[in-house]
């Protein structure tokens, strides 16, 4: 079993001997590692090396993809969410995701955060609603920046405030993993520090896996770092002792930049 | 000879002289292609441009006519006209029919060679006598005393003033206008008038209802059953031989020329479905299944241009298929999907060939009532008079196409506004 994590609760999510396959091809070899409330996993690792494919299968975003197939367990809370009796919609309401690129709806900033909690059924009113809009807004970190203008379209917003937005928006519903795929990649470093810190503060209360390209990004945000080569799983455990030790040499490769 | 290693070839590699001859021969010439494609777009655009005011102004010139009519004075004495009307049975809704019972025809006839001399009566038009009719319906206090009353002219007088008419009817009409009898009026009845033998006498409403008619089934039908086809072709259906077999058909069933389309009306909806012929249903049917592959066409591709990371991001937080489509992707492809449908429409709303073949070529001289009612349509109305000999139907046709023109602006316009007010920028 993997080392490092104290086994003091269940973990959150659990993926055993998981493989993905696109078509014939294998983009996940037997990956198997447990996602847990108290600590930040990073996935880190070269380009194409399936960071986001994997980070796909854990709320069934793959689904979408025609030809993606999935071996192995996942679980959530010891439940299997590829069991056909898991609801693949509310899966996704319960495990978030935000995206590389920020996407917010060409919609009011109201509305791109209002819009999981209403098709959720979260709100009994318009002033419950509110309330939700108000407080992810201040999760997020941009209530104030734009308490004034919450008519205005989410897409007016500068590239880091979309990027909090859809945050926001993943945690509007009160989901209980965040899942996030290169959120920075497209941001200066205010936006980039922000968002991290932001991270900072979500963290405990979600459980959250963030896939990055940035050494230095996963060390400032994560507890756990796990990195992937060619599909597998090469190491997984304590993000300092990842950094200051690798056990493995195509590890200590990567992270001292001698491949990327 | 071996090739001279790589570093060597890069020493000698010459900096580009960005300021020599044969650089500043490259600019002007790209100078030179800039220009002459401005040139080639600009005169493309005025040969069309050429071609649309060439198409308007001898539409105008010839159609504004129609919309005016010649009248011609006549002065009535009723109380010493042969007729016997009761003031009283006016009153109430059936004064039409106590005032067509009422000799009128005899009574205009002769007012009319009382005023204008011997053949007055032929200077007017044979049904001048329903506008004293209205006029007494309007005002019955006229019965009790001379009037003088606007008739419409005869078809001959009416092409004269135009300086259309034959030598005879030219020389009538000088001498009425010596006689300051004759005047330029709007001829209201051809707003609100249908088809008749007579050119003055004619008007588009009917033709107009027709088509507002036939479009609103063909809009009612294809809109929604195009728009559904392309959401689940894009969003639901596998990708597959049927699918790429569908996709096939209907970009082939677009491209089908209309009358094709007028034979499968005529055989399912009237011959073997017994629907009534003539009809704006069976024409609304028709040209819907001529507008629903266009439809589909363009939504498909409106639906494709939605960015895949908004359905990304609806998904990712919970939202269901049918909410990703109908919350996010309809709405994003709808100024597109308009714009497919305008096209659609305005193609439908000039056919005429499929229209003949399921019987919407009939004399209807009466405005339809609903969709079953006997109808014709504009571009049909506009064939049909374009037939005629009777030379006064020649300007009734070119303001036919006017009014055809009006109601494609209307429509697009409505398009216009449609799309503006529900395209997002992002
Ligand atoms: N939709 C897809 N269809 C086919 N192959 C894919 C698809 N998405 C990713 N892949 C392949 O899977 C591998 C992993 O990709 P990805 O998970 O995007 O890597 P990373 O996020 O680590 O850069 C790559 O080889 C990529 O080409
Ligand atoms: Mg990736």
């Amino acid at each position: 079993m993997t080392e490092q994590t104290t086994p003091s609760a269940p973990p959150k999510m659990a993926a055993r001997h998981v493989n993905v396959f696109y078509g014939d091809k294998q983009a996940i070899r037997d990956v198997s590692i447990e996602i847990d409330n108290d600590h930040v996993i990073a996935f880190i690792g070269p380009s194409g090396c399936g960071k986001s494919t994997f980070l796909r299968t854990l709320n069934r975003m793959n689904d979408t993809v025609a030809g993606a197939r999935v071996e192995g367990d996942i679980t959530l809370d010891g439940e299997n969410i590829y069991d056909p009796s898991m609801d693949v919609v509310q899966l996704r309401a319960r495990v978030g995701m935000v995206f590389q690129k920020p996407n917010p709806f060409p919609k009011s900033i109201y509305d791109n955060i209002a819009y999981g909690p209403r098709i959720h059924g979260l709100a009994n009113s318009k002033a419950d609603l509110d309330v939700i809009v108000e407080s992810a807004l201040r999760r997020a970190g941009l209530w104030d920046e734009v308490k004034d203008r919450l008519k205005d379209s989410g897409t007016a917003l500068s590239g880091g405030q979309q990027q909090r937005l859809c945050i926001g928006r993943a945690i509007a519903v009160e989901p209980e993993v965040i899942l996030m795929d290169e959120p920075c990649s497209a941001l200066d470093p205010i936006a980039t520090a922000k968002i991290e810190e932001l991270i900072h503060e979500l963290r405990g209360r979600y459980a959250i896996a963030i896939v990055t390209h940035n050494m230095q990004q996963a060390a400032r945000v994560s507890q756990r770092t796990a990195f992937f080569h060619l599909g597998t799983l090469v190491e997984y455990g304590v993000t300092s002792e990842i950094f200051t030790n690798p056990r493995e040499d195509r590890t200590k490769d990567y992270i001292t930049g001698r491949y990327g | 000879m071996t090739s001279p290693p790589p570093d060597e070839t890069l020493t000698r590699r010459i900096p580009t002289d960005w300021k020599g001859q044969a650089m500043q021969r490259r600019i002007a010439a790209r100078y030179r292609a800039e220009r002459r494609f401005r040139l080639i777009g600009l005169a493309s655009i005025l040969l069309s441009a050429g071609f649309l005011a060439f198409l308007l102004v001898s539409m105008l010139g010839n159609g504004l006519s129609g919309f005016t009519r010649t009248e011609i004075a006549v002065k009535f004495d009723f109380p010493r006209a042969p007729m016997v009307v009761d003031p009283a049975m006016l009153e109430g809704g059936n004064a039409d029919q106590v005032l067509a019972g009422a000799n009128l025809p005899v009574v205009t006839a002769q007012a009319a060679n009382a005023a204008l001399g011997e053949g007055g009566d032929a200077l007017i038009s044979s049904n001048a006598w329903l506008t004293v009719r209205d006029a007494i319906r309007d005002d019955p206090s006229i019965l009790q005393r001379e009037a003088v009353l606007s008739l419409p002219a005869s078809a001959d007088i009416d092409l004269a003033a135009k300086s259309q008419g034959t030598a005879q009817a030219e020389a009538a009409y000088a001498r009425l206008k010596q006689g300051g009898h004759v005047s330029r009026a709007i001829n209201m009845p051809f707003l609100t008038a249908s088809d008749a033998t007579d050119p003055t006498q004619v008007g588009i409403w009917g033709a107009f209802k027709g088509s507002l008619l036939t479009m609103l089934v063909t809009l009612l039908l294809s809109f929604p059953v195009g728009v559904l086809a392309a959401l689940y072709l894009e969003e639901y259906a596998p990708r597959n031989r049927w699918t790429d077999m569908i996709e096939v058909s209907i970009n082939n069933l677009a491209a089908v020329p209309s009358i094709i389309f007028g034979l499968l009306g005529l055989a399912v909806f009237l011959n073997m479905m017994h629907l009534p012929r003539s009809a704006p249903l069976v024409g609304g049917l028709t040209m819907a299944l001529m507008t629903m592959p266009v439809i589909v066409i363009a939504g498909r591709n409106a639906i494709k241009a939605v960015p895949p990371s908004i359905r990304d991001a609806a998904l990712g937080i919970g939202a269901s298929p049918v909410q990703v489509v109908f919350h996010h992707v309809l709405p994003l492809a709808l100024p597109g999907i308009m714009t497919g449908t305008i096209i659609g429409m305005a193609r439908a709303l000039g056919e005429t060939a499929p229209l003949l073949m399921i019987g919407m070529r009939a004399f209807i001289a009466s405005p339809p009532g609903g969709v079953t009612d006997p109808a014709t349509v504009l571009p049909v109305q506009i064939f049909l008079w374009s037939d005629e000999i009777s030379k006064g139907f020649v300007e009734k046709t070119s303001a036919a196409i006017i009014v055809l023109l009006l109601f494609l602006l209307g429509m697009n316009s409505i398009a216009i506004y449609l799309r503006n007010k529900f395209e997002k920028r992002w």
